[in-house]
């Protein structure tokens, strides 16, 4: 199938194309240079062209999200969605169904999802939903930051720690690798408390061993994208310490931090929560091997859902509600609390406002980009009002307004901070930025090779609007939506890493197995072909 | 040469995976290594089918006349009953609410009704849970409430090493003195009836911090005391299950506790699983309206039996009429049935239209999600020229869409 879009304004900041008049040119599922006259034709004329939207961080599928589906069915009853000829039937609410999941991402112009936290353990549960997720590519990042026997190899034999970490890819299909709370979950789990600082003992290391081992793991296997971390400490007061103390301990490898917002918090632990984020936004700026994804707030509905599931544990004390633990042996932990942000609440239009200041401040934004921390800080169905109050000063003013004051006043918003990210910025953070910092070559950009992926917004003056209602969305060089509906389903692909390893780890890690996990060595990595396929992958790439 | 083949149990929710089928030339089981009696009879039935392939009527029919029967049934049914799920594959429970939303069915998956608690207690407060490993390492003390596993779950205390030694401790509460409390260093009999107060009375002895001199008292004062518990249990109805969540709850405010449902069917938890996934709802769900609408009270398979709503059901890999309250039983043999299971059962007995098919585990490989949520791979270590159960639905569903664009 070829297509050519022609006449609209096209976004392509990765190619240094800024809303020039260009046509967009598609065939056999890739952006190539020109069609022939045959071509069927899609008149862009008034609209603004990007590629499709990438989300670098949030949580779709698997077993924490799955539990937090069972949890809300107040939600589900209340946003049905029927079956068509050709869409299968589910639910939305903040965690919808694996369909709607999918749907609802093409709806919104998004055609590329990162699942941000899987226990590797419960690979296959997150595949399978993943194959139930239809019309986006999709890639999930491992949970090593707590995985004992990975402790065992960087006490005994750390040499061998990267191997490790690219088994564990190969074994599940994995993209990247995510450190949750080093070292934190674990001894949470085992009774003892949180971490509070880099250097508590965990299991016979700390926190920061665990960052400096992993990083360098992944910095060594050249893996496409960089160590992604959520920082110890999530949502204390002053925990901006901890999150610079990361920055400086990863120093000279790549970095991406997780939902900065959350870790931008001045003030004592146990005190008063103040705004961090002109000294975070500074430290970024200044260091450009490091990069990071906001975790916007937004008020109203959020399902909180993470590995870090000491955090839960104290949000469950805050409200008093639903509350799900689960602790996956060698691995990880996780924690649900259903969670309203209330503008009226100090400490969430702090947050809120936090999450807006590292956007204003943000002077890379090819390095800070978009994202809600689906669901944490709000539905993924919140961008389009995330990118108004990006784009739109007066909006955003009106909305400050309706803040808790006192927690607007300890922000830098009311300081004639009158940015306003254009239409490119918007395209580098939702988009171009998110693909280039996942290493995803052929994803974020509309050069001859990429992948055709695109979207056609109208070019409205409200931006909510406009970026809510795509006019047409085309994946794999498909129309799959036309006019706000969708008009064909198609599965997406799983996009993994290629990343190699010294055979002999295996037998190591054998060991570990039996000492450590319920399942057997060979039973462990995923094989099934109906769960791995179709994939694409992207290859490490080791430093010479 | 005999060949060994690893292979995976799922005759019941511990799925060990640790079992090697020993294989003659002629591709016949000779042997299984490390199987309990469970397992050894799960593979018995499995091996080498009683049942042919495809009966209609109680007769051996060929395999299209009964999918077309099956197909025709299922597509002219005003209210049809999607049930089971729980012994076959996270693959073709897939295939299976896929289905049932096509004929507009409500489906259940049986797991509610074996293990007591229909997830009504989940959705109000949650829970804190742990897989087997954390419990096997981690916990100093466990307390088995009202289950009795060596009989249900055979391996299951040798797969959490217990009993354990001097440092930890294996307490077993139950109304009578069952095969696992033999075994158990501690064993605390409860008055039958007594088990929702027994756990109210526990939550008021731990928040109160106050040892009574009474069995429970101890029970209290141990979980508090540890580092790290875990409770397996068997509740047996909502209230039961809150009290349980509620004193895990309280319990965390002090310590790490956990609880466990020792589910019986090896994939009951892949059941309610994928039906959230693609629902929002773990069970009791209705495609009637063109979307998933649920509510256990109202849409429960015994529910919807009992009220004479179902006039068709698919059996899918479960035997409702060896569990099902007679009411709803007694429905379920007036109306046409359609089972698809590995194994020949009563309810495939008395079935309109019954296939018995290859089985995932011995002839197929598929997922199945382990009575603590952990995927665990089924193998194939045995060859068989049946279908499997996903292929049978999908060839029903496929006549089903037909049968609906020829009408269209």
């Amino acid at each position: 199938m070829t297509l050519r879009i022609t006449g609209g304004r096209v976004y392509d900041p990765a190619n240094g194309v800024n809303g020039d008049l260009r046509d967009v040119c598609l065939r056999d599922g890739k952006v190539v240079d020109d069609v022939d006259e045959h071509a069927t034709k899609i008149d862009a004329r008034g609209m603004v062209v990007m590629p499709g939207g990438v989300d670098i961080h949030a949580h779709i599928a698997g077993p924490k999200v799955n539990a937090a589906r069972r949890l809300a069915p107040e939600e589900h009853r209340g946003d049905p969605v029927d079956r068509t000829a050709i869409l299968r039937s589910g639910t939305g609410g903040t965690v919808p169904s694996t369909f709607v999941t999918g749907y609802r991402y093409a709806l919104l112009g998004y055609t590329t999802v990162v699942e941000a936290a899987t226990p590797p353990l419960a690979a296959r549960h997150v595949l399978s939903e993943l194959r139930d997720t239809p019309m986006i590519d999709s890639l999930f990042l491992l949970l090593m930051g707590n995985n004992v026997a990975l402790f065992d190899l960087m006490r005994q034999d750390p040499a061998r720690v990267r191997d490790a970490v690219a088994w564990w890819l190969q074994a599940t299909g994995g993209y990247g690798v995510k450190l949750v709370n080093p070292g934190g979950v674990e001894r949470w789990k085992d009774g003892n408390g949180n971490v509070t600082s880099l250097d508590d003992d965990v299991a016979g290391v700390t926190p920061r061993q665990v960052l400096e081992a992993v990083a360098t793991a992944v910095h060594e296997l050249g893996l496409p994208h960089p160590v992604h971390v959520h920082c110890n400490n999530l949502g204390v007061a002053g925990n901006w310490r901890t999150t610079l103390d990361t920055l400086k301990t990863v120093e000279g490898r790549r970095a991406h931090l997780a939902h900065l917002q959350f870790h931008a918090y001045g003030g004592k632990p146990g005190g008063t929560m103040r705004s961090k984020a002109p000294e975070l936004a500074e430290y970024l700026g200044a260091h450009p091997e490091l990069s990071a994804d906001v975790g916007q707030v937004m008020f109203g509905s959020a399902t909180t859902m993470t590995a870090d599931a000491p955090v839960s544990a104290r949000l469950r004390e805050v409200t008093g509600g639903k509350w799900v633990n689960a602790d996956t042996e060698v691995e990880t932990g996780c924690g649900i609390v259903p969670f309203t942000y209330k503008e009226k609440s100090y400490v969430h239009a702090l947050q809120w406002g936090i999450g807006l200041e590292l956007f204003l401040l943000s002077r890379d934004p090819w390095r800070l980009v978009l994202s809600t921390d689906h669901p944490n800080g709000g539905s993924f169905l919140s961008y389009p009002k995330l990118i108004r109050l990006l784009m739109d000063r007066d909006f955003r003013n009106e909305q400050l307004k309706r803040a808790n004051t006192k927690a607007i006043r300890r922000t830098v918003l009311l300081d004639d901070l009158d940015r306003e990210y254009t239409l490119e910025e918007i395209a580098i953070v939702t988009r171009a930025g998110p693909a280039r910092l996942l290493g995803l070559r052929d994803k974020g950009h509309l050069g001859a090779g990429a992948d055709a992926d695109v979207t056609i917004y109208d070019d409205l003056a409200d931006r909510e609007e406009m970026f809510a209602t795509p006019r047409y969305v085309i994946k794999g060089g498909r129309v799959v939506v036309r006019d706000g509906e969708l008009v064909a389903a198609l599965a997406g692909d799983l996009l993994r890493v290629a990343a190699t390893h010294d055979p002999a780890v295996e037998d190591v890690l054998r060991a570990k197995f039996e000492e450590h996990y319920t399942v057997q060595f060979d039973n462990y990595p995923v094989h099934e072909p109906w769960l791995l396929e179709p994939a694409r992958s992207v290859s490490a790439e080791p430093a010479a | 040469m005999p060949s060994r083949e690893r292979a995976t149990c799922a005759g019941c929710g511990l799925v060990c995976d640790d079992i090697e089928a020993v294989v003659g030339d002629d591709g016949a089981l000779e042997r299984l290594i490390r199987t309990c009696p469970l397992g050894d009879a799960w593979f018995a039935d499995r091996v080498a089918p009683s049942a042919p392939l495809a009966r209609l009527g109680g007769r051996e029919a060929e395999l299209e006349a009964a999918l077309d029967e099956a197909a025709s049934i299922l597509a002219r049914a005003r209210a049809p009953l999607v049930y089971g799920l729980g012994r076959t594959t996270c693959e073709t429970q897939r295939a299976a609410v896929a289905l049932a939303e096509a004929i507009g069915a409500t489906i259940d998956p049986a797991g509610p009704l074996l293990d007591g608690t229909s997830g009504l207690a989940f959705q109000a407060r949650g829970a804190s849970t742990a897989t087997l490993g954390e419990v096997r390492d981690r916990a100093e003390v466990v307390v088995v409430w009202r289950a009795d596993p060596l009989t249900t779950h055979p391996r299951l205390l040798e797969r959490l090493r217990l009993p354990g030694g001097a440092d930890r401790e294996l307490v077993v509460v139950d109304t009578r003195r069952t095969a696992t409390a033999e075994q158990a260093d501690t064993f605390v009999e409860l008055e039958s009836d007594g088990e929702v107060e027994a756990l109210w009375g526990l939550r008021a002895l731990v928040q109160d911090e106050n040892d009574d001199g009474s069995p429970l008292g101890a029970l209290a004062a141990q979980l508090r005391g540890c580092r790290n518990g875990a409770i397996l249990h068997h509740v047996r109805g909502n209230v039961e299950a809150l009290a349980l969540g509620a004193l895990v709850r309280d319990l965390a405010r002090a310590t790490h506790v956990v609880s466990v449902t020792l589910r019986h069917e090896a994939n009951a938890a892949g059941a309610e699983d994928v039906l959230a996934w693609q629902t929002g709802y773990p069970a009791a769900v209705s495609f009637a309206t063109g979307h998933p609408r649920a509510n256990p009270g109202e849409l429960s398979a015994a529910a919807v039996l009992e009220r004479g709503d179902a006039d068709a059901a698919l059996v899918v890999g479960s035997d409702p009429l060896d569990h099902l309250p007679p009411a709803a039983a007694a429905r379920l043999r007036a109306i046409p049935v359609v089972t698809v299971d590995a194994t020949d059962t009563a309810t495939a007995g008395a079935a309109r239209v019954a296939f018995t098919t290859a089985a995932p585990g011995v002839h197929r490989p598929g997922v199945v999600h382990r009575l603590d949520g952990v995927p665990v791979p089924l193998r194939a270590p045995l060859a068989s020229e049946r279908p499997s159960d996903e292929e049978v639905l999908a060839a029903i569903a496929e006549r089903v869409a037909r049968a609906r664009e020829a009408a269209a």
